[in-house]
């Protein structure tokens, strides 16, 4: 347990107050003289080339300022999104834009613009693509294929047959292009006493965050101003600079708040840039807003899974061999890495002797995909529950002890590349777990209960959770205050907050005293991780512990130069450095921050270490002078993979005669090492377990296939959990033992507190139904009912993107 | 049904709504006699947050539209615009709704109630403000300001609930950080129960 | 598509007296639209899927508002909102049916502002439709929902005729159940329907599902003294608990003699283009004790003749549980 200050404590987050008044300001609010508004038209096609556009009569209305197409921005080459296109390859595709002074006449105006488009072949389901003589997705290929000899887009069939038996739940024989693996699988086989298959499905969903991603631009000097919806400060910059075709000097990010983005919004996409564009070509400020239907079309999704797993167990429960294959739906311009990402998560959570992966992805005409929390390891970790159940059952082995026996400690190599872990107690997480939600007694209650039926579930999610090498940049200013500079980006997750204080921490600073410099470009942020992968809590405890640690030796350094002796006699309390030997004697923050501007050089910012990234170079340039500038890059040792684990326990009630489910209880638990923020750690873990149950009850993509068209573009047909689908109460707790390799012992969670929830929950589902594995995610009512009632799925084997 | 047909028909469908959308943008103009029947004059005070503004609004126009574009009322936020998530909500007359789906013609001789007129003159946080604050109910804040809206209106009504009370009455109100556990403990904070 | 978003223009009329309404509805005909609570109005006209001249807001029309007692059970005006509706303390006593479906109805700010006389006549949920293609029942000359590949989960397994869309109404089955009569005005004078008759398949009209004729407002929804009181379930299978409209959901009234059922109706929504009557239940379960063996005696008969979909044929066992859970007793 830490002993620290701040750090581990709850605190009032500075920006939390603004959220609950309506002050807070997120990109929409900002308005700015002389302002436009831009609207987008976007395919109608799945699939197509425009050979078109008349925006004659559009352009003579009143109010209509401009339009903006394909033809204003330079070509990228695909996989990259483009910001506009004449070759649309998803429903929603941005094609052009029009801005006008009001809203409803760029409305009116798109109502007037006359597009043709040749439509070309198109699919939304991946078998569909790989089966010989199915459509492409792109004209380039169907398949992504990245490789040493470089990487591209590729066409792949398999047969018939191929398909066939693929449905049919038999090992693929079709071509992939990635694999890797370690051990003997063979001899795992061999070794074990229960091997059997599983086909599985997972859906790709929509993020829908609730801000859509409205952004809006304008330049002055040169310089290009942008109010966009991140999930990152700094490391947006070098993606919006690259797009917008200026040197990163020479964006400005405002990002102040953010209205979630759960991997949707790390780094810059490609419509924060639309803006910028439009406001260079008509020279007025421009702003687009984006519509919740856009937002589902261009705001990222899930990557969606079909697959394959044989599993080996010897007869004490230890996984002995494990060999996966995957599908994965990449959407029109991915280019894939769930499917190896889930393949990892087996190794780390699982830890099987012997493991193989072997991926493809392929290419659809549905919307784009990229990271959405816990990318690959979350769908595997709701696939893999109740395989390891049905293990257990087989084998006659408590659910939890057959986890505990495969489970990840200090000691278990992961990996193809059998890496170490920084550390794990997964064991450890387990065992809390089922004390907390009392395993024992329920495991023994009664299940049935008239027309439901109970079933417990228990869930574990992995993410690697930390990033190294970014920077860190405080200062002490003459007032004596502490400013720590945060780039990190404000999705709500508090880290900003939480990490900072790591800095006043070190130098024995007041909560008071502290000051956080976040939100805009502007405000001399340094190179910061990306808020995302769970990294901040693990990358930036350590940029500030080094900025501190730069800070604290700079201080000393002063005091021994202005008061005699050497640094290593001085120590600091109190915001004041003082001599060991005679505390009385010292000085205090604001003097050495004085003396810092007066001394200069390294001690105030003038001169700062090569190896800081360029734009932390820049923020201290533009504060040189102001106080005792502390910077550092991140070089503190770092090796092995740093695991964010959480394990779940959760009980539901299922009625056989409706195919609903409540779930009664759920129990999370937190392996992140030192807990840094109490209330935090809970925020995440319960969001985490409401997006778990999410995606085992409800979200799903559905496509029809007859025209590419998607169903569910809205709120409402997302099939987000709400208030009343999702527990009153969920329990959560923390392992709270420190990680060797972060200064406070923190880890981040953000991903696996989703990953153990869906697990669990899908877990509950079949131990309600006597281990019926159902091997798709979501489960809904209509499959639920056609189950117990002993009818036929309406899907497919392994089809995807369908109700 | 054969695909290559119904592809093609289908792309008619959006040619043709398209063109049809455009030859119905005209403006209709209301007759003088229509006054009486209860044609709309745009000019209209509003009621909001206890002080009267006047406002220039189209017969058309949204209340989020008119709150958070023309009297610069920001707080409220669009997350769907179709009643589809609550993050518009307001109180009209001590119950809620969602202003993306209000037309503010209809609450000309009502009293609106937004996020922003919830702080006493003071600057003193309403106590719902204040138990999500202390219980960190918001993450990324959006849905935030309409968590606040359903929760004032729920407790003015019903003072010290039950939680699962609580729940009902919020479920109008997506959050899709899933922090609704810290937005009951909030409610139930602000009821001077604890959670 | 332009995915639009904000209200195009459009004249708003916000009649005090019901003759003035009555006489904009009649001149404007299919350029008007009669708004209640809008709540299934606004999202037709931002996606500019639908395009009238003028909404005609009922809302300040005070004949159409409250809950009055009549000779023969009540009557409710049709701009009654489903809030007043659930806490009316007669109508949880009597008619609880109604109070429970309008408690299902999408969330609680669209019960706030949502109108009796709206969720009645509320236009279908079918996806293809909302997204402004022109099917048949938008006009045009093709279903987008019927064929094998269609994502048809939501759509009807009885009463199709072109169009598979369901009607998406909670309070309909309740007042189907209850032999509520709907009063439609117009210039010409006032008629009643009886709601068997008031819902209409794409079998009649496939462009409307209410037999209104154009010119005519719902006035009033009455609902007679027959079942005050009586034995009522009712019940609403969605995906989430709010927001969403029933998969199926099911109203039952039932008189009883001691044990027995002396007369009942029973109606599923979410299976076909109107509140959908199981006469084929109803007529089986009279002189029938309520219990488990008559609940599932009578269960498999409510899918009877019903013609499945690809994604839909799970309503038939949902409906026959529902058929079970409200004959169970």
């Amino acid at each position: 347990m830490s002993d620290y200050t701040l750090l581990g404590k709850d605190f009032t987050p500075p920006d939390v107050t603004g959220k609950v008044t309506g002050k807070a300001k997120y990109a929409e609010d900002f308005k700015v003289d002389g302002m436009v508004y831009a609207r987008m038209y976007t395919s109608p096609m799945a699939h197509g080339r425009v050979t078109r556009i008349d925006t004659s009569k559009a352009e003579t209305m009143d109010g209509v300022i401009g339009v903006l197409t394909a033809e204003d921005i330079p070509e990228v080459e695909a996989p990259n999104a483009a910001i506009l296109t004449n070759s649309p390859a998803y429903i929603g595709d941005p094609i052009l834009a029009v801005a006008a002074e009001t809203e409803q006449i760029a409305e009116d105006a798109m109502a007037a613009i006359e597009i043709e488009i040749e439509p070309l072949p198109f699919v939304t389901d991946p078998l569909d693509s790989l089966l010989e003589g199915g459509a492409n997705a792109r004209e380039e290929g169907n398949v992504y294929a990245r490789s040493r000899e470089g990487s591209g887009f590729r066409e792949i069939k398999w047969s018939q047959e191929q398909i066939d038996e693929f449905r049919a739940g038999k090992e693929p024989t079709g071509e992939f292009v990635s694999e890797w693996g370690y051990g003997e699988l063979e001899q795992g086989f061999a070794d074990a006493d229960l091997v059997f298959e599983e086909p599985f499905v997972t859906i790709g969903y929509a993020h829908m965050s609730m801000e859509p991603r409205t952004a809006m631009a304008y330049w002055e000097n040169g310089k290009c101003y942008v109010h966009g919806s991140a999930q990152s400060q700094s490391f947006w910059i070098p993606g919006l600079a690259r797009m917008l075709g200026v040197e990163m000097k020479d964006v400005c990010l405002i990002s102040e708040n953010t209205g979630g983005g759960f991997g949707s919004k790390i780094g810059a996409y490609p419509i924060a840039a639309l803006p910028g564009y439009f406001s260079r070509k008509i020279n007025r400020p421009v702003q687009l807003r984006v519509t919740r239907e856009q937002e589902y079309y261009m705001g990222s999704a899930r990557v969606g899974f079909q697959g394959w797993i044989k599993m080996g167990f010897a007869a004490d429960g230890k996984i002995t061999a494990s060999d996966v294959f995957i599908v994965e739906d990449i959407g029109p311009n991915a280019t894939g890495g769930d499917a190896s990402s889930a393949g990892g998560a087996i190794s780390l959570v699982y830890d099987p002797t012997a493991m193989r992966f072997r991926g493809l992805p392929v290419l659809t005409n549905t919307t784009p995909r990229g990271a959405q929390r816990g990318p690959g390891q979350n769908q595997i970790a709701a696939v893999m529950a109740p395989i390891m159940d049905k293990a257990a059952k087989q084998l006659d082995i408590d659910p939890v002890e057959i986890r505990k026996i495969n489970s990840t400690n200090n000691d278990t190599i992961v990996y193809a590349d059998r890496s170490p872990v920084t550390s794990a107690y997964m064991n450890e997480a387990l065992d809390q777990g089922a004390e907390m939600f009392d395993w024992e007694t329920r495991k023994t209650q009664p299940k049935r209960n008239g027309n439901k039926v109970r079933g417990l579930g228990i869930g574990q999610g992995y993410h690697s959770a930390g990033a190294t090498g970014f920077d860190g940049l405080i200062r002490i200013t003459p007032d004596g205050r502490l400013h720590v500079h945060s780039g990190i980006g404000n999705l709500g997750t508090y880290s900003y907050a939480t990490t900072s204080r790591a800095a006043a921490e070190v130098l024995k600073v007041s909560e008071d005293s502290m000051q956080i410099h976040r939100g805009s470009t502007d405000n001399h942020l340094p190179w910061s991780s990306y808020q995302a992968g769970s990294v901040t809590i693990f990358a930036h405890t350590r940029t500030n512990y080094v900025a501190a640690m730069d800070a604290l030796d700079k201080m000393k350094r002063i005091a021994a130069d202005t008061m005699g002796g050497a640094p290593e006699d001085y120590d600091i309390d109190g915001q004041r450095v003082f001599l060991i030997d005679n505390p009385a004697q010292g000085m205090s923050y604001g003097a050495i921050a004085a003396r810092a501007i007066q001394l200069g050089g390294e001690y105030s910012g003038d001169s700062y270490p090569e190896d800081i990234h360029e734009i932390t170079q820049r923020a201290v340039q533009n504060l040189a002078g102001t106080g005792l500038v502390g910077v550092a890059k991140d070089n503190l040792h770092q090796e092995g993979v740093i695991p964010g684990l959480a394990v779940a326990f959760c009980e539901i009630e299922l009625d056989l005669e409706t195919g609903k489910y409540d779930i009664l209880d759920y129990v999370g638990i937190a392996e992140c090492g030192t807990v840094m923020h109490p209330k935090g750690l809970a925020q995440q873990m319960k969001g985490g377990a409401v997006w778990g149950f999410g995606m085992a009850k409800s979200e799903r993509h559905v496509y029809d296939p007859q025209n590419g068209l998607p169903a569910n573009v809205g709120y409402y047909q997302c099939g987000i959990p709400s208030y009343l689908d999702v527990p009153s109460v969920t329990r959560t707790d923390a392992v709270n033992i420190a990680d060797p390799q972060n200064p406070f012992g923190a880890r981040g969670i953000g991903e696996p507190a989703m990953g153990c929830s869906v697990a669990a929950l899908q877990s509950a589902i079949s131990d309600a139904l006597d281990g019926h594995i159902f091997g798709r995610s979501p489960i809904t009512p209509d499959m639920v009912v056609n189950h117990v009632m002993g009818r036929d799925q309406s899907y497919k084997p392994l089809q995807t993107n369908n109700f | 049904m054969n695909p290559q047909l119904s592809r093609r028909r289908f792309i008619k469908a959006v040619i043709a709504s398209s063109v049809a959308a455009a030859s119905t943008s005209g403006v209709h103009n209301a007759l003088a006699q229509d006054r009486s029947r209860g044609a709309v004059e745009r000019l209209i005070s509003l009621n909001v947050n206890g002080q009267t503004r006047r406002v220039d609004v189209a017969p058309h126009e949204t209340l989020a539209h008119t709150l958070r574009y023309k009297l610069g009322l920001t707080g409220t936020k669009i997350g769907c615009n179709r009643g589809e998530c609550g993050a518009c909500t307001v109180i009209i007359d001590g119950i809620t709704n969602y202003s993306c789906s209000t037309l503010t013609h209809s609450v000309r001789t009502r009293a609106v109630r937004t996020v922003e007129g919830l702080q006493a003159a003071d600057g003193t946080l309403h106590p719902v403000q204040q138990a999500f604050i202390d219980e960190l109910s918001p993450q990324c804040g959006f849905c935030t300001p309409g968590q606040v809206m359903s929760a004032v209106a729920f407790l003015e009504e019903n003072a010290s609930p039950t939680r699962e009370e609580a729940r009902q009455a919020m479920a109008g109100n997506l959050c899709r950080c899933g922090a609704y556990d810290h937005y009951l403990n909030g409610i139930m904070r602000a009821s001077g129960q604890n959670s | 598509m332009a995915s639009f978003d904000v209200m195009p223009e459009v004249q708003l009329y916000q009649p005090v007296e019901l003759g003035d309404a009555l006489n904009l509805a009649d001149e404007l005909g299919e350029d008007g639209w009669l708004l209640g609570g809008g709540q299934d109005t606004y999202g037709w006209l931002k996606d500019r899927a639908k395009s009238p001249r003028a909404m005609i807001d009922l809302n300040g029309i005070e004949a159409l508002h409250g809950i009055r007692e009549t000779d023969d059970g009540i009557e409710i005006g049709a701009a009654t909102i489903l809030r007043d509706i659930i806490r009316d303390k007669r109508i949880n006593r009597d008619y609880s049916l109604l109070a429970q479906a309008a408690n299902r109805v999408a969330s609680p700010q669209i019960r706030n502002v949502g109108t009796l006389g709206g969720n009645l006549i509320q236009d279908t949920r079918c996806w293809y439709y909302r997204r402004g293609l022109d099917c048949y029942r938008a006009g045009g000359n093709i279903c987008y929902a019927g064929g094998p590949e269609a994502m048809n989960r939501e759509h009807a397994v009885f009463g199709a005729s072109r169009c598979v869309a369901v009607s998406p109404s909670d309070t309909a089955t309740a007042l189907v159940a209850l032999e509520a009569t709907m009063v439609a005005a117009s210039i010409s004078g006032t008629r009643t329907i009886s709601a068997d008759d008031f819902f209409v398949g794409p079998d009649t009209h496939i462009e409307q599902m209410t037999s209104l004729e154009p010119g005519e407002i719902l006035a009033a929804v009455r609902i007679p003294a027959k079942w005050a009181g009586q034995r009522f379930y009712f019940e609403k299978v969605a995906d989430r608990d709010v927001w969403d409209f029933a998969l199926v959901s099911i109203a039952a009234a039932m008189s009883m003699d001691d044990d027995t059922v002396a007369d009942c109706r029973l109606v599923c929504g979410g299976v076909a283009c109107t509140p959908h009557r199981l006469t084929n239940v109803e007529r089986a379960a009279r002189g029938q004790s309520l219990g488990e063996e008559s609940a599932e005696a009578l269960a498999p008969l409510a899918s009877e003749g019903a013609k499945p979909l690809n994604y839909n044929h799970f309503k038939l066992p949902l409906m026959e549980n529902l058929v079970r859970r409200a004959m169970r007793g």
